[in-house]
């Protein structure tokens, strides 16, 4: 599967890879630019995020899609799912009963439900729709994020 | 081989799955009483009309084709003969290699009046209970909800939105008082409330008035009666066992199992609430998987047994609450608060051993893991409520994250 790898010490915590990812989560991403998007407007929440730990270093925190994901097991809808052959984990909003305990039984705290509604989980999706691949990783200027082949 | 599962629900659908994929040719039945797949956490959406029989599911429509297991709906398994390695159910039987019981729990009617033989009187742990709930709720007024636990305030919820305004009777001082702490408690009861609801809390239903086979009142400790033309009960499940009698396999209140999930016969197993492990989903889940994993012959044991969690989302208002709810004495208490979110957090000896977070639960899932694995943090130079998993952080050659702090420990 391919997954998006994360080299720390290269990411200067520009936070490009977000606002790509909230660029591509735009209602109207296919028609619209980067430079008119409303950074303020919590309908495109960014999917991935980046912390800091103790000593100020930057954590980049992008869904691992995993191996063994406890999100999935902790799915009571069947909203959460290990796609078999991609192996992302896939995020039905229609099948999303919004219990939230995905979020909860997420071991790094990726997940987090949407701030408008509290209705839908915020889930990376790889930019599914997009054939260029995920978003964060052309935009990231440093290389700190790259896509690779892992096995599965 | 020819395995069999009784129930389908989390642990015994997971189970099923599990099985197919380790053995593509072995034979996988699953036989449940439910004669709808349904998500026990999604039932009051079917009440509210949110949801029906197919989309109250927690599989794809065509999970038994695709993963070739043979399903008898709607069929009551009445008898194990664990000798001949034999079901029984009403129409038939299966014999099996292996077998795992996952049949959950039923819905505990305490015998208060005539709170168990009345007909105007429902639980909500099957969708046949929803179904009916449904159908009694839309010509009923006054309709009392006993007990203000999750599924009681699921119910309530329900009823809610169908334009009803149920009044609640708990024994507690506070709404889910085995979930929450009393101040994020009173969160909800406010905004049920507002919804028109009516709270009698720290009181106890003593009888019940009836009329034609109907509870018209139900009486509480402190001598009021409360007019109901519909009750529902929810104060609590107990393993379903009854179908064990005679079987040989063991049980108390739940079934005794091993750590591998094995009750005291061999080849039988056990998975989900009728195990007595624990009554959330996840664990179910992961239960069910183990106790396959182990059907199949390769042997792994159920370590991850912390249960003491959960999440709230009601009015759009979320709350996690993971670990101890109240403090102890010597315990250190942070508490953050403002108009959009509560946050409490309680440390003992440098760990955190509970976190309630209201309002705001982003990205909070690494406390779980923080605390069942009494990971410490007075180390770590940040303020509680700024922790994250950046200060557990470690990430493999394969790009999987996974927690320093763990390895650490051991």
């Amino acid at each position: 599967m391919k997954r998006i790898l994360i080299d720390m010490d290269k990411c200067d915590g520009c936070l490009n890879c977000s606002i790509a990812c909230m660029q591509a989560h735009r209602a109207d991403h296919k028609t619209s630019s980067v430079y008119d998007l409303d950074l303020t407007d919590t309908a495109n929440e960014s999917r991935n995020t980046i912390l800091l730990d103790s000593q100020e270093h930057y954590i980049p925190l992008f869904c691992r899609h995993c191996d063994e994901p406890e999100c999935v097991k902790a799915c009571m809808s069947g909203a959460m799912t290990k796609d078999e052959n991609s192996g992302q984990v896939c995020y039905d909003e229609d099948k999303c009963g919004a219990c939230f305990m995905c979020v909860m039984n997420c071991p790094y705290g990726v997940l987090k439900p949407d701030d408008n509604e509290r209705k839908r989980v915020i889930k990376c999706d790889f930019c599914e729709d997009d054939e260029e691949g995920p978003n964060c990783v052309r935009a990231c200027p440093t290389g700190a994020i790259y896509i690779e082949e892992v096995a599965k | 081989m020819r395995h069999v599962i009784i129930g389908a629900g989390a642990a015994g659908l997971t189970a099923a799955k599990t099985i197919r994929i380790l053995r593509p040719e072995d034979a996988v039945t699953v036989i449940s009483a439910d004669e709808y797949v349904n998500s026990r956490c999604m039932l009051h959406k079917y009440i509210s009309d949110e949801r029906d029989e197919q989309t109250v599911s927690f599989v794809d429509e065509d999970f038994f084709t695709k993963y070739d297991i043979q399903w008898l709906k709607g069929k009551r398994v009445t008898h194990i003969d664990s000798s001949a390695r034999r079901v029984s159910y009403d129409g038939g039987q299966l014999d099996f290699d292996t077998l795992l019981i996952a049949t959950g729990s039923n819905s505990v009617t305490p015998p208060i009046g005539s709170l168990r033989e009345s007909e105007n009187v429902f639980g909500l742990r099957h969708l046949t209970d929803a179904q009916a709930i449904k159908t009694a709720a839309a010509d009923a007024q006054d309709i009392v909800v006993i007990g203000a636990g999750l599924v009681g305030l699921d119910a309530v919820y329900a009823l809610v939105e169908l334009g009803k305004k149920p009044v609640v009777v708990e024994m507690a001082d506070s709404v889910l008082a085995l979930n929450l702490d009393a101040h994020a408690a009173g969160a909800y009861q406010a905004l049920f409330e507002q919804a028109g609801c009516e709270f009698y809390l720290g009181f106890k239903v003593t009888g019940t008035r009836e009329k034609d086979g109907k509870i018209t009142h139900v009486e509480l400790d402190n001598g009021e009666s409360l007019p109901c033309d519909m009750l529902i009960v929810a104060a609590g499940v107990r393993p379903a066992v009854e179908f064990l009698q005679e079987s040989g396999i063991a049980y108390e209140r739940a079934i005794n199992v091993d750590e591998y999930l094995k009750t005291n016969i061999d080849g039988i197993y056990a998975a989900g609430d009728v195990a007595g492990l624990s009554g959330i989903w996840p664990n179910a889940m992961k239960q069910g998987e183990i106790a396959a994993k182990n059907m199949c012959g390769q042997q792994e044991a159920y370590t991850d047994t912390f249960a003491v969690k959960n999440t709230v989302n009601f009015f759009g208002l979320v709350t996690l609450s993971v670990g101890e709810r109240e403090a102890q004495e010597g315990d250190v208490v942070y508490i953050l608060e403002d108009r959009t979110c509560y946050n409490k957090a309680i440390l003992r000896d440098g760990k955190v051993v509970g976190v309630i977070l209201q309002g705001d639960i982003s990205n909070s899932g690494f406390w779980q893991y923080l605390i069942k694995n009494k990971i410490a943090v007075d180390n770590i130079d940040k303020p509680v409520f700024k922790l994250s998993f950046a200060d557990f952080f470690a990430i493999d050659d394969k790009g999987e994250f996974y927690w320093t702090a763990m390895a650490n420990e051991g």
